[in-house]
Formats: C-alpha cells, sequence, structure tokens
C-alpha cells in the first residue's frame, strides 16, 4: 500500500539493541547521545515550539483563559467553549461555511491552473525556463501581506482591475468591498499563486517515462487519450500530494483575509475565514480559551480530511514502482 | 552511512550497562523540560516589588504606545526631558501603528512580561483594569503624586473602572463632525452648524449630494461613537452598570433613520460606506472625496487637514450637544506588577502636568488633560487645523454633558458586530429589526 514503508525510509538512530548486536559497546551509545545532541536544535524546537504550546492550548480550551488574567486563576470550564462553538455561536458555523466554501472552489481551481500550465511548459522551446520562473514568482510572495494589499488596491471599486475592464467597456465591481464579490477575489489571489504545485508537477511530468507515450502511440491514442490513461495515472502520486497539501493551505488561508478586510473578515463577515475567526476570538475580543478550543477542532478536522485523502487514494493513485498493490 | 564512520574501539564491557541508558536519559530530559519551562514562565510572570527604596539608583522603565512617526517624536522628546530632570531614569522605548497594537499588549501581558506604562484607549481599558492588569492610581491621586486638580473633572474620571482610577487621561476629545468647506463654498451650499436635528442633517446632505454630486454624509450606522451620540440623546446609553443600555428597538430605530437618509441619496452606496468604516483616519471618506463629511473625533482634524487640499469645517455630531463629553481620547496605564510602579507613575503624571512637556506634545494625543496647559498650548499653536480643532472643542466645553461609564469588557465585541449588523442591512442581508437583534444577542452574551 501507498503508506507502506520500507527500514531505509525511516532509518532511525541506532538503538542500544542493535549497538549491542552489532558488538561496539560503549562507542555506541556515545553515539546514540551524540545522536541526540545533534537532534537537540530541532528536538528543543518541537517541544518548546510546538509540543508544549499545543499541549497547553488543549488545557486552555476546557478553560475561560482570557489572555490577561494570570495563570492560577484561570477556570476550568469543562467543555462550555466546546458547546458554545457547536451550539450558542452563530458566527462560527458562518466562517466554517466561508471556509469550506474558500477551500472547494480555490484548490480544486488552483490545482487544474498549475496542471495546465505544467503541461504547457513541460516542452522544449526556448525560453521556457524564463516563464517557468515567471509563473512560480506569484507564489514566492506566498503569503505576504504586501501582495494582499496590492490585491486590495487592484480590486477597490476605482482599482487597477476595474480601470481594466472600464477600457472594454465593462461596469466593474467593487470586489472586495462587496460581500457578493470579496471572498471570490480571495479565490482569484489564492488561484494566481499556482506556482508551487504547478513546479511539482513539472517535475512530476519529467519522470513520466517516454516509452509509455510512444508505445501509446502505436497503439493509436490521441494526445487525449495519452492524457487520460498515461500521463493521469503516471501522475496520480503527484497530484494526490499536492491536493492533500493545498487543501491543508486552503483551509489555513489567513493573511489574505486578515489584510483584505482589515482584520474583520467583512464586508458582513463574508471573508470571514476560520483562522481569522480563531484570531478574532483570541486577540480581539481576549477569549483565548475560546479560541484554543476552535483550533483543536480545527486540526481534528483538518485531520480527519487528510485521513479521509489517504483512504480514498488506493483507489486512484498508483505507484509506478509496484507498491500500490 | 555507517560503515563510514568506525566504530572507535573503546575499552571493553566495563560499563557496559551505560549503553542501554541514552532512551532513559532521554525521558530525563523530556521530563525536565516538561517542568522547567512552564517554571520559567511562572517565574516571569510574577514579580512585582519595588527593586528599591533609594530614589536615585538607576531605573528603567519600558513604555509602549501606539502612533505614527509624529507621536515617535514627540513623545521621545518629552521622554528625554524627563531623563534631563531625573538623570537616573531611562526609558526602553516601544511603538507601533494602532492596528495589532493590542494584540501585542495582550500577548505581552500574557507572557508576564508587558511594559511599566502603557497607552490605552476607552475601548480596552475596562477589560485590562477588570482582570488586573492597570495599577490603581487612587492613592497617588490621594497623596497628590497624581495630580488631577486641573482636569475637568468628568475627563479624570472617565478613566474611573469600577472604583479604580485605572488610566490617566493622556489627552481630550470629543466626537467631531468633519466637513468638506471647499465643495459646499464652490456650490453656494449652506454648512452644517451644531445642534441640527438628525433629520436636519440627513436633509442637508441630500441636498449636498443632489448639488454637488457628492454624497452629503457617510453612513454612520455602522460607528459605536456617532450611535453611542444618539442613543444619548434618546436618553438611554451604549451600557448601564454591567448591561446594555439599550434594546433592540433603539437599533431598530437608529438602522431605519440611516436606511431612510440612504435612500434618500443623502449617503454613497454600501461598498464605499463599507470602505469608510474600515480604513484609518488618512482615508476617511471627506478626505478620499467620496463623501462631503465624515464622523470621526474632533481632534483628528489637523490629521484629515494633511490628507487633503481642500478646506476642512468641524461641528458636534446632529442633535442635542450635550450628549456628547469629555472623552479621554487616550490613557497612560501603569502595570500593576511592574517593578517601578512609583517612578512610573511620576512619568506619567510628568506628561500630562508638566509646562514643558506639554508644549513638547502640543496637541497629538488630544487636548492637554491640565486645563492651564491646554490654555499654555492653545495660545502657542500655529497650525491652523489644529487652532480650528481646539476652537471647537473649548466651544463645544460649555455644553458637555457628563461623561457615561467607560465601556464595559465586551466593547470591542460590540463594536465590531454593530458594523456586521450595520453592513447587513446596508447591503439587504437582513432587515434592520433583525440585525439589531441578533447585535443585542451577541453583545448581551458578549458583555455577560
Amino acid at each position: 500500500m501507498a503508506l507502506t514503508t520500507t527500514p531505509e525510509q525511516t532509518r532511525r538512530p541506532p538503538r542500544p539493541v542493535r549497538a549491542t548486536r552489532r558488538g561496539s559497546g560503549p562507542g555506541a551509545g556515545r553515539e546514540g547521545l551524540a545522536g541526540y545532541v545533534f537532534l537537540s536544535p530541532w528536538l528543543v524546537g518541537l517541544l518548546g515550539i510546538t509540543a508544549i504550546p499545543m499541549l497547553l492550548s488543549l488545557y486552555l480550551s476546557f478553560t475561560n483563559y482570557d489572555v490577561l488574567t494570570p495563570w492560577p486563576e484561570v477556570e476550568w470550564v469543562g467543555l462550555a467553549n466546546y458547546r458554545r462553538m457547536f451550539t450558542a455561536d452563530p458566527a462560527y458555523w458562518h466562517a466554517v461555511r466561508v471556509t469550506v466554501t474558500f477551500a472547494l472552489v480555490a484548490v480544486p481551481l488552483k490545482l487544474a491552473t498549475a496542471l495546465g500550465v505544467a503541461l504547457l511548459l513541460n516542452r522544449t522551446w526556448r525560453g521556457v525556463g524564463l516563464f517557468r520562473g515567471l509563473f512560480y514568482l506569484p507564489s514566492l510572495l506566498g503569503g505576504s501581506v504586501a501582495l494582499a494589499i496590492v490585491w486590495r488596491s487592484m480590486f477597490n471599486a476605482d482599482g487597477a482591475v476595474n480601470s481594466f475592464l472600464a477600457f472594454f467597456g465593462i461596469q466593474g465591481q467593487p470586489w472586495v468591498n462587496d460581500p457578493d464579490w470579496a471572498l471570490e477575489t480571495l479565490m482569484v489571489l489564492a488561484i494566481w499563486q499556482f506556482g508551487a504545485p504547478m513546479v511539482i508537477f513539472l517535475a512530476g511530468l519529467k519522470q513520466v517515462p517516454t516509452e509509455l507515450y510512444e508505445a501509446a502511440a502505436v497503439d493509436g491514442a490521441g494526445p487525449f487519450r495519452q492524457f487520460l490513461s498515461v500521463t493521469l495515472p503516471m501522475l496520480s502520486p503527484v497530484i494526490f500530494f499536492n491536493l492533500v497539501l493545498e487543501t491543508i493551505h486552503g483551509f489555513q488561508g489567513f493573511t489574505a483575509a486578515f489584510v483584505l478586510s482589515n482584520g474583520t473578515g467583512g464586508p458582513v463577515d463574508s471573508t470571514l475565514m476560520y483562522t481569522l475567526k480563531l484570531y478574532i476570538s483570541g486577540f480581539t475580543d481576549l477569549e483565548m480559551g475560546y479560541a484554543s478550543a476552535m483550533a483543536w477542532v480545527f486540526l481534528v478536522a483538518i485531520g480527519l480530511i487528510t485521513a479521509v485523502f489517504f483512504s480514498t487514494g488506493r483507489f486512484w493513485v498508483h505507484y509506478s514502482d509496484g507498491s500500490d498493490s | 552511512m555507517y560503515a563510514a564512520t568506525p566504530v572507535p574501539a573503546g575499552p571493553p564491557a566495563a560499563d557496559h550497562h551505560r549503553t542501554a541508558r541514552p532512551g532513559r536519559r532521554l525521558a530525563n530530559l523530556l521530563a525536565a523540560t516538561l517542568v522547567a519551562v512552564p517554571l520559567l514562565f511562572g517565574a516571569a510572570a510574577c514579580g512585582g516589588e519595588d527593586a528599591s527604596d533609594d530614589p536615585n539608583a538607576p531605573v528603567k522603565i519600558s513604555i509602549f504606545w501606539w502612533g505614527g512617526d509624529a507621536r515617535a517624536k514627540l513623545t521621545e522628546d518629552a521622554l528625554a526631558l524627563y531623563t534631563k530632570k531625573h538623570p537616573n531614569v531611562t526609558f526602553e522605548k516601544t511603538w507601533q501603528a494602532n492596528q495589532g497594537y493590542f494584540d501585542k499588549l495582550a500577548t505581552l501581558t500574557a507572557g508576564g512580561n508587558p511594559p511599566d506604562i502603557f497607552q490605552i484607549d476607552d475601548n480596552f481599558l475596562a477589560e485590562y483594569a477588570a482582570r488586573n492588569a492597570t495599577l490603581d492610581l487612587t492613592s497617588y491621586q490621594q497623596s497628590g503624586k497624581v495630580d488631577t486638580s486641573r482636569f475637568p473633572e468628568s475627563l479624570w474620571k472617565y478613566g474611573v473602572v469600577d472604583g479604580k482610577l485605572a488610566g490617566l487621561a493622556a489627552g481630550e476629545n470629543t466626537q467631531g463632525l468633519v466637513y468638506n468647506k471647499t465643495l459646499l463654498t464652490k456650490h453656494g451650499l449652506p454648512e452644517p452648524t451644531t445642534g441640527m436635528s438628525w433629520e436636519q442633517h440627513i436633509a442637508w446632505a441630500a441636498q449636498v449630494s443632489a448639488k454637488a454630486g457628492m454624497p452629503g454624509t457617510q453612513d454612520p450606522s455602522a460607528d459605536y461613537k456617532a450611535f453611542w451620540v444618539w442613543l444619548r440623546q434618546q436618553g438611554k446609553d451604549l451600557y448601564r452598570d454591567k448591561a446594555l443600555g439599550f434594546a433592540a428597538e433603539d437599533v431598530t430605530a437608529w438602522f431605519e433613520l440611516w436606511k431612510g437618509a440612504r435612500d434618500r441619496k443623502a449617503t454613497p452606496t454600501p461598498d464605499v460606506i463599507h470602505e469608510g468604516n474600515v480604513t484609518d483616519v488618512t482615508k476617511q471618506l471627506v478626505v478620499t472625496g467620496k463623501a462631503a463629511t465624515s464622523w470621526v473625533w474632533a481632534n483628528q482634524l489637523p490629521e484629515l487637514k494633511k490628507n487633503t487640499k481642500d478646506e476642512l469645517g468641524v461641528v458636534a455630531y446632529p442633535g442635542d450637544p450635550s450628549a456628547q463629553w469629555a472623552r479621554a481620547s487616550m490613557y497612560y496605564s501603569v502595570f500593576k506588577g511592574s517593578k517601578h510602579r512609583d517612578a512610573a507613575v511620576d512619568v506619567i503624571n510628568f506628561l500630562v502636568n508638566d509646562p514643558e512637556a506639554a508644549q513638547v506634545l502640543g496637541t497629538d494625543r488630544g487636548l492637554p488633560s491640565n486645563l492651564d496647559l491646554r490654555k499654555q498650548v492653545a495660545e502657542s499653536a500655529t497650525d491652523p487645523a489644529m487652532k480650528l480643532s481646539m476652537q471647537v472643542e473649548e466651544d463645544l466645553a460649555s455644553t458637555f454633558g457628563a461623561a457615561p461609564q467607560v465601556p464595559l469588557k465586551g466593547h470591542s465585541t460590540l463594536k465590531s458586530e454593530l458594523t456586521k449588523a450595520a453592513e447587513a442591512v446596508q447591503f439587504g442581508r437582513a432587515t434592520p429589526a433583525e440585525a439589531a437583534r441578533q447585535l443585542v444577542a451577541a453583545c448581551t452574551a458578549a458583555i455577560a
């Protein structure tokens, strides 16, 4: 199966058992210790920056922690935060809807665009490297604030996009200031940054053996048939990888929504992404306990979605090394 | 890979048992870390005694404020003045833009490492005071170490939360309706006046829209400070004790008032209204030319003037001006756990009561709280916009009503819910009554 791992893939630091088996005694012990010493920068980071804060936030999600109250006075409230989230906070469910809509539209379109452009660039014409660079450029800017600010001014009522449309006699929209269009504007921004999955698709396309295409051509397959029967199956592990990554990324979208709405999720909560709602609860409303609960539900939800991908992956992801049986 | 690194042939199995230990050592290390890290945080969170009894011992006071470059320059100059008079006191200054300031302050406080002195406003004062993050200045006030004798009474009282003086007013301001004078003159339109009713204001704005081709007024239905003034004129308030001071019907009436104004084309379209709701002072509709009036604080006039070539005027919000009050534009508060409480209190007293400091700081944080110094600053003011805003506020001061109570904790939710509800009505997503009901429900939950 896809997840089957071989010893080579998960080489662990030598265990005492193995060391003993090799009969090298204390030397190997020291080597093991050295391993941990070399590992320590990462280990300290994992514990100090990830693991311990995460556990603390799990604890906080059962309290009424409000940031300003000193720790000893924080009250345990049991499941109250979770109950409130699921039963008494309409804005929470609204944020869930906004986020799911965003991910359902933006992720497939982004992947399709990335694959389409990768197919175009997977040829050898002169200057193709330049185009690859150009298409990748927006992704380098990533989740940057500057980019979102530019986007906001471009999609203003009197921004560049409307001036461009007016040139063709099309009456523009107030885009980011209109609750009907604000989320769509965010989606376009996300789709535009298709460079990272595109590069991965390109690498995947290079791996497809040319003899498969030759064989298919001999069998009379046209370009479309070749794409369906050779490219897509051969590319499926890469598609799978990109799908998982981009879905997680899509659910976590924050910066653009934050900047475009000045941190409010407006107009009329149309860009209130889950992470933005979480941030507002934690830092503006100072309900950090509630925000922690939201974060944990979010973590579990993303975990479940990823698990669904992995469990369905066996039906459509093909690994050419034969381990997909 | 392993083959490439020859295993040193150490002494034989003499200390063989050690080879089995790294795992356990690691476990011990993890356990130690788990214990030590919270301890470290805990240690950082406590502590708060005054470091020394010696008044001349060197002291470093951290101070944090929001604002632009101009404010930073003025504040640094004023603090340098303090250091000149008290050479043992130096400052660790941090400042940033308003957006994100309170996130940072909350995070610093949570980390047990807040600044000794911080700037705060009435949106957050009660949040911090109710959680005992601010030092109660009452005893200092009684002993004269904090001098409020020359403050308007309602101004210093606007820093009292639950009977404790939680912040010292750094300046005074009040609601101001700023209008584009140049535009009105050009089209031969009358200027708005203090004391106009709300209906008169809307009729005037509709007239401006029709004649000047620019929407007469920003729609302030999402603006808590306009809503607040209007409520006070109806005999209500934003808060009463620990509850909301208004009911859903009041919100409905407020939303319907402005729905009428939009129907009469007195205001911009909803997307432009939204733009005005979310932008900072430099891009208010009155300076970007998208509306003839904006709803701001009177002391923001000089800042607005910097962003437009047009002449601007300022009057009180419509209705009875006694609904407005001498509001502390912002406060200086001292962190309760500060190690240098007494020194920090002396610094904030200096910033508001020292003549030289007042001269340096000018009206950047609002009119000086100390009335003697306000007079002194007014006499030496040269910027016409600053002179005008001081003049208007002086005129209004004679009609100011009593200050309301400082907003309750949960006020930030009220502000964002009001914006959401008002915009839902503007974009036709909800009727005034529906939006009002949701607003009251959400706010009641937030302040509980």
